[in-house]
Order: C-alpha cells, then sequence, then structure tokens
C-alpha cells in the first residue's frame, strides 16, 4: 500500500472530464480487462472499461446504481453470457488468457472465477450437498471422505462450520440469512476457484452478518483475488485495497481504497464519497 | 420542524387523513364481505352441481351391481348333447345348449302350450343362457347325464322388471312384457328361484347387444391400451420438448414460430386431430384402423401441446437464481437443468401432464375418427387389436333403445370416473414423492 496522504487535496479533475483517472494497470496482474464495452440491445451499459485485478487483493467496485458496476463484475466470469441481447467487445484476459476467445470453454472459466450473489440462493438442498456440489460435478474428489473434507474444509473457511457441522443434512434455506450467505460463499470456495466475484454479498444482511462476511472476506484475501461490488463506502474502505469508482458505465477513477477515500483526484469521485449524489 | 405553527398544521392534517380512511372504511369492509359471500355462493353453487351430477349417477347405476339370475334345474340329456357317446370335448361344445334351456323351461311350466308362448317363455332367459351352460359343461364334463340345479342370466326387460324398472300399471300393449309373461315372472319369484347377483359380466366381457351380457371390459383395456400408447411417446416428447426449447434453444424467429404454433395447436378442436390421425396413420402409414396404437398416436398430438406449454411455464417459473447459482459454481448448461432446474419444475410439469392425459382419457371425437367407435365384442389383448374407448363405450350404450343400458351407461361411466381418478391418485402420489426429496 502506497502512503496515504492524509491532507485532502481539491480534486484536481472537474466533472466534465470523463477519462478514467488514477492507477488502472498493475503489475502482474490476475485479470486485465482492455477497452470493455457492454451492450444490452440498444443500451450502452459500460463505456471503454480498462482496468487491473491484481493477486491477493480486493478490489471494491462502487458507483451510484445503475453505473454497471455488476455488469462489469459479471463479464469476469462471463456471467452476462446468459442475458439474451448482450454484447460484450474489449479484451478480458484472466492470466494472460482471453476469456472471450473462440471456443473458449466457460464451465472451466467459471470453477476458475467464482461468483457469490447479491441475494443469498443456497439450493434447496443440504447444506452438505450445497458444499459438496461443486467439487461433485467438477470431479474435485476422488472418494467420499475427501469430498466430506473438502466440504469442511470449505465451510470452516467460510467461517460456518461450528454452527452447522451438527446440521450439515439439513436444508440449506433453512439458515438465516447472513448464514445462507456464508454457505454461498462456501459453496463458491470448494471449487478452488482463483478469483471470487461478490456482487453486494452484503446488501441483505444485518450489521453483524455483514461484519462477519467482511471479517471472511479479509481472511480470504490470503488465498483468492476478490472483486467486491458494494453499494457502502464503509464496507469498500474497510475490505479493499484498491477502489473503482463507476460512474454511467466509466470507470472514473482507480486507486489505493485510502487514497480515493481521503483524497479523490476526480471531482465526480469527491462529488460520491462526500455524498452529494449516489 | 420546531415551528409550533407547523407542527399543529401537520397534526390537523393527520387528524383528516384518519377522519377520511375511517369515513371510508365501513364502504371498503362491505366490498370485502360482499366479495367473500360471491366466492361462497359460486363454491357452495359447484359443489352443489357436483352432488346433483354423482347423485344423478350413483343413483341410476347402483342397481347395475346386481343382475337378475333364475335357478334352473337342468338335465345334462347325454341323448342330446353327446348322441354318439364320444365324450370330446369339441363334440361337448357344439351341442345344442338351447334344446336343454327350452326343456327344463317346458318343465317348469308344462301348462304353456302354444307355440308363441313358448318362445316368449323361453325368452325370459337371456340369449347368452346357452352359452353359460356351454362354459358349465365343458368345465366340468363328470355332469353329463346328470341332473343340477344352475343360475343362468335372464334376459334385460325381466331383469328391469325385478328392478322395478318396467312399471306395471301401465297399459299391456304399451309395455315390454305382457301380462302372461309378468305372471310366470312372479311365478319364478314366489318358488325362490330369481335371484339378483352381483353382475360379475358387466367387469369381465366386452360389448353387447344384449344389455345383460354386455360388459365394460373391452372398453376399460382399450382405453388402457390407448392410454399407455400416450403416455409413453408424450411425456417424454413433451417434457423434452419444454426442457429444449426454454432452456436450451437460441430466441430468435425459428423458435418464435414453434412457440406460436405450438399455442395455437393446444386450441385445435379434438376432431381435427381424429382427421389428420385418419388421414397419416390408417391411410398413408397404414395402420390397422380402429386399435389402440392409432388412437393413441392420435391423442399424443393432441395431448403433446398441452404438455409442452404446462412445462414450460414450471420451467419458467423456477428462480433464476438458482440457474445462476449452478452456473456460477461451472455447473454446464445441462447439469444446471439437470441437477437444479427440472427437480424444482417436476411438480409443475406432472400437473400439466395430469391435465392433459385426463382430457385424453376423457375424449371421444377424434377416435371416432379413427374407427374406435366400432362394435367390439372381444376384449383386446394388444395394441393392433380393434377395441374401443370408455367414453366412446358411453356413447354407445347412451345411444341404444334397450332400457337395461340405462343403468349401465351410468355405470360406465363411474367406472370411466374410477379410472380417471386412479390415474389422478397416482401423479399426485408420484409428485408429493418428488417434492419430498427437498
Amino acid at each position: 500500500m502506497r502512503h496515504p496522504v492524509n491532507i485532502p487535496t481539491p480534486a484536481s479533475f472537474s466533472r466534465e472530464h470523463i477519462q478514467t483517472v488514477g492507477d488502472m494497470f498493475v503489475e502482474n496482474a490476475r485479470i486485465q480487462c482492455r477497452n470493455v464495452d457492454v451492450f444490452y440491445g440498444e443500451k450502452h451499459a459500460i463505456q471503454d472499461v480498462s482496468l487491473d485485478i491484481g493477486r491477493n487483493e480486493v478490489i471494491a467496485l462502487i458507483g451510484p446504481s445503475g453505473c454497471g458496476k455488476s455488469t462489469f463484475l459479471r463479464c469476469l466470469n462471463r456471467m452476462n453470457d446468459t442475458i439474451p441481447g448482450c454484447r460484450i467487445s474489449g479484451e478480458i484476459k484472466l492470466d494472460g488468457l482471453d476469456i472471450y476467445a473462440n471456443g473458449l470453454d466457460v464451465v472451466p472459466l467459471r470453477a476458475q472465477v467464482g461468483m457469490v450473489f447479491q441475494k443469498p440462493n443456497p439450493f434447496p438442498k443440504s447444506i452438505f450437498e450445497n458444499v459438496a456440489y461443486g467439487p461433485r460435478i467438477h470431479g474435485l474428489a476422488a472418494n467420499k471422505l475427501e469430498l466430506e473434507e473438502i466440504v469442511e474444509k470449505s465451510l470452516r473457511r467460510a467461517g460456518l462450520w461450528d454452527e452447522v457441522k451438527e446440521y450439515l443434512h439439513h436444508p440449506g434455506t433453512g439458515l438465516s440469512g447472513g448464514q445462507q450467505q456464508r454457505l454461498c460463499i462456501a459453496r463458491t470456495i470448494a471449487v478452488s476457484p482463483e478469483v471470487i466475484l461478490m456482487d453486494e454479498p452484503c446488501s441483505a444482511l444485518d450489521p453483524i452478518a455483514t461484519a462477519k462476511i467482511e471479517q471472511l472476506i479479509d481472511d480470504l484475501r490470503e488465498h483468492y483475488t476478490i472483486a467486491i461490488v458494494t453499494h457502502s463506502m464503509q464496507q469498500a474502505a474497510r475490505v479493499s485495497q484498491r477502489t473503482a469508482y463507476f460512474h454511467l458505465g466509466k470507470v472514473i477513477e482507480v486507486g489505493d481504497t485510502a487514497l480515493i477515500f481521503t483524497n479523490p483526484r476526480h471531482q465526480l469521485t469527491e462529488d460520491y464519497i462526500t455524498g452529494r449524489f449516489g | 420542524m420546531n415551528n409550533p405553527k407547523e407542527d399543529s398544521q401537520l397534526s390537523n392534517l393527520g387528524i383528516r387523513t384518519h377522519q377520511i380512511v375511517k369515513a371510508g372504511l365501513p364502504r371498503r369492509r362491505a366490498a370485502e364481505t360482499r366479495f367473500k359471500a360471491y366466492g361462497l355462493i359460486c363454491i357452495v353453487a359447484g359443489l352443489g352441481f357436483l352432488v346433483l351430477l354423482f347423485g344423478n349417477i350413483i343413483s341410476h347405476a347402483w342397481s347395475a351391481i346386481e343382475q337378475t339370475y333364475v335357478a334352473l334345474d337342468v338335465t345334462f340329456d347325454e341323448s342330446l348333447l353327446d348322441p354318439e357317446g364320444k365324450h370330446d370335448s369339441a363334440v361337448l361344445a357344439a351341442a345344442d345348449y338351447p334344446a336343454l334351456l327350452k326343456k327344463s323351461m317346458s318343465a317348469l311350466f308344462p301348462e304353456v302350450k302354444d307355440r308363441q308362448q313358448k318362445r316368449s317363455l323361453n325368452g325370459i332367459l337371456s340369449k347368452g343362457a346357452s352359452y353359460e351352460l356351454q362354459r358349465i359343461l365343458v368345465k366340468d364334463p363328470s355332469l353329463l347325464g346328470k341332473t343340477e340345479r344352475v343360475w343362468l342370466p335372464v334376459d334385460d326387460d325381466v331383469d328391469m322388471l325385478v328392478k322395478s324398472q318396467i312399471d306395471r300399471s301401465v297399459d299391456e300393449g304399451d309395455r315390454r312384457l305382457k301380462d302372461y309373461q309378468i305372471a310366470w315372472i312372479d311365478k319364478l319369484m314366489a318358488d325362490g328361484r330369481l335371484e339378483k347377483r352381483f353382475n360379475r359380466q358387466f367387469f369381465t366381457s366386452g360389448d353387447s347387444r344384449e344389455p345383460e351380457l354386455a360388459g365394460i371390459q373391452g372398453a376399460l383395456m382399450g382405453s388402457l391400451f390407448t392410454l399407455m400408447v400416450t403416455a409413453f411417446l408424450s411425456l417424454p416428447i413433451g417434457i423434452a420438448s419444454a426442457i429444449y426449447l426454454e432452456e436450451f434453444a437460441p430466441r430468435n424467429r425459428w423458435t418464435d414460430i414453434i412457440e406460436v404454433n405450438i399455442n395455437n395447436l393446444a386450441a385445435v378442436p379434438s376432431i381435427v386431430f381424429g382427421l389428420l390421425g385418419l388421414a397419416v396413420f390408417i391411410n398413408f402409414f397404414g395402420l390397422p384402423r380402429s386399435s389402440p396404437l392409432v388412437g393413441g398416436l392420435v391423442l399424443t398430438l393432441m395431448t403433446l401441446p398441452v404438455i409442452i406449454i404446462a412445462g414450460r411455464s414450471a420451467l419458467k417459473s423456477v428462480p433464476p437464481s438458482i440457474r445462476e447459482a449452478a452456473l456460477g459454481i461451472g455447473a454446464s448448461q445441462m447439469q444446471t437443468v439437470f441437477h437444479h432446474v427440472l427437480p424444482l419444475a417436476m411438480p409443475g410439469i406432472l400437473t400439466g401432464a395430469i391435465i392433459g392425459m385426463a382430457r385424453a382419457l376423457g375424449e371421444s371425437a377424434p377416435l371416432l375418427m379413427i374407427g374406435m367407435v366400432a362394435f367390439i365384442v372381444d376384449v383386446p389383448t394388444g395394441l393392433m387389436e380393434p377395441s374401443t374407448v370408455l367414453p366412446v363405450q358411453i356413447y354407445l350404450w347412451a345411444d341404444s333403445s334397450e332400457r337395461g343400458f340405462v343403468e349401465r351407461t351410468s355405470a360406465a361411466i363411474l367406472v370411466l370416473l374410477a379410472f380417471l381418478i386412479t390415474m389422478n391418485g397416482l401423479a399426485v402420489y408420484l409428485r408429493k414423492r418428488y417434492e419430498r426429496r427437498w
């Protein structure tokens, strides 16, 4: 982390300047996005976004509603493919490989880039089955014992093991909202992805569950690259190392979280984080 | 906010709102009560009609459970049945049983001498009585030469009289039975020779021109075979089509055209499918007419759109978050559908299938076109044999003039309803089992 400048200085880029400012690129990036445009039919949802996501970092994507941050996140594991009328241009590379290359299979990609959704969406199956499903379809466990190990490890990492170890064969939908979301995180990390995308994972949760998940994100950073979309600037400040501010489909400013929140360079960023809109 | 004037204005507004709401409340409550009353009236009316319908059918049908039999002392006269003493089953099968019956009857009523009266005396017995006699003797050849009391079915008119469905007070000329016939029947009854017994014939034989010999089994087996063909074809094809169209097919002009056509087909009158079946399956492919195979194919065509539409809407109603969850951890499209979406949609799909199959079971119009309306006496034993189905059998019997068919028509309706309830019960059971797995 760079040394944050603690004395706020006035933003040096005016609202009319709509080019990305800040450090979009990092060395040895895990995901490299170059000139990404996304269209929903006629709607130009994302315009010319270039952004790197580094290894073992948490990057927060913030911005007002409808600014395209979720859309951008869903590009990273090609979840937008399921939306009819959605077109994507530009280049997104995961470890140097173009994920939109012709003939690329999305199944291994989504195993590498896992996703946690805004609303907890456990399968209507037992807790064990929820976590075991990913390893099972990918054939990650050679036998039942190994599968049980993976399930336990994933639930432990998600901080859920102690709460559910007695009830592994109870339905996952019977858990509380926060537990369900942690179950979804356990389900995602059971596949051992390299990148985890989180789309407002705490928006449906109470503060205590939120704190638990934030703690979890911090712990997960050791093993994974995490991109998190959030509406809460406090959350972005707490969990992320880098922050990207989206505005009307464009990335306005990218930089160290500490810098962005203390010393934004762009007027729009400053407007947003000081609560003038959004 | 601390301005007292503003505060009092606000609280005045609040009081005003409260008053307006309160004034409107009785009207709202009345509307609610009214609506509930309408609903209750509708349900009571519906139930009333249902009770009326069932009461009518059952009150007509209950008497068909029993059939009148007459006890006759039949001498299995060897000189009549087997004059050459061969004791061969072929000879016994071809022997003159009606003569035995005539002898027994005149032994009971020796005073009847007139030819005309003798004929009507023998008419008390069913035309099937001699076959019954033959069956008894073939089963037990040792009866030959002995005299045995056997119970034989009576003619439908006698049966109707015994069940008091023929009015004795009507003028003799307007009655099916003459006064002297009624006198014979009364004498038989007084002797304890007439008895109502369980109507086994009705459940074990095919159609007949004689009500007392007519049975439902032929139509029941025909319906069973037809439904089997329909189920085996329409369920897999329908469900697979629904899954493909909903989950895999690209959204383009072609799938739009297919969708519009399927929706239209669901509304096509069923007789049109019958014409199609006649033209394609019978005239072009040369499949045997009146067969359950062709009937099943036609009903498959008719049922498919219903199953596809119901299946698609059931799949559509599975929350997209489940699909996203599965895709998000790298399940393929097919795994997503078969592991997560389909199990959740299965109850809905099965409901659609039940409705489709129930409609197929009750359908008669398209089957008329492919010849399943024929008068078929034999109980079908295979898919290629001529047969008829329950609704068509009901139609045929309802059309017959014999009084004895009235109760049998109602009984056949009950059999059809029982079939339907059994089928639906099975489907509901399957659906429950599917749901319990979650």
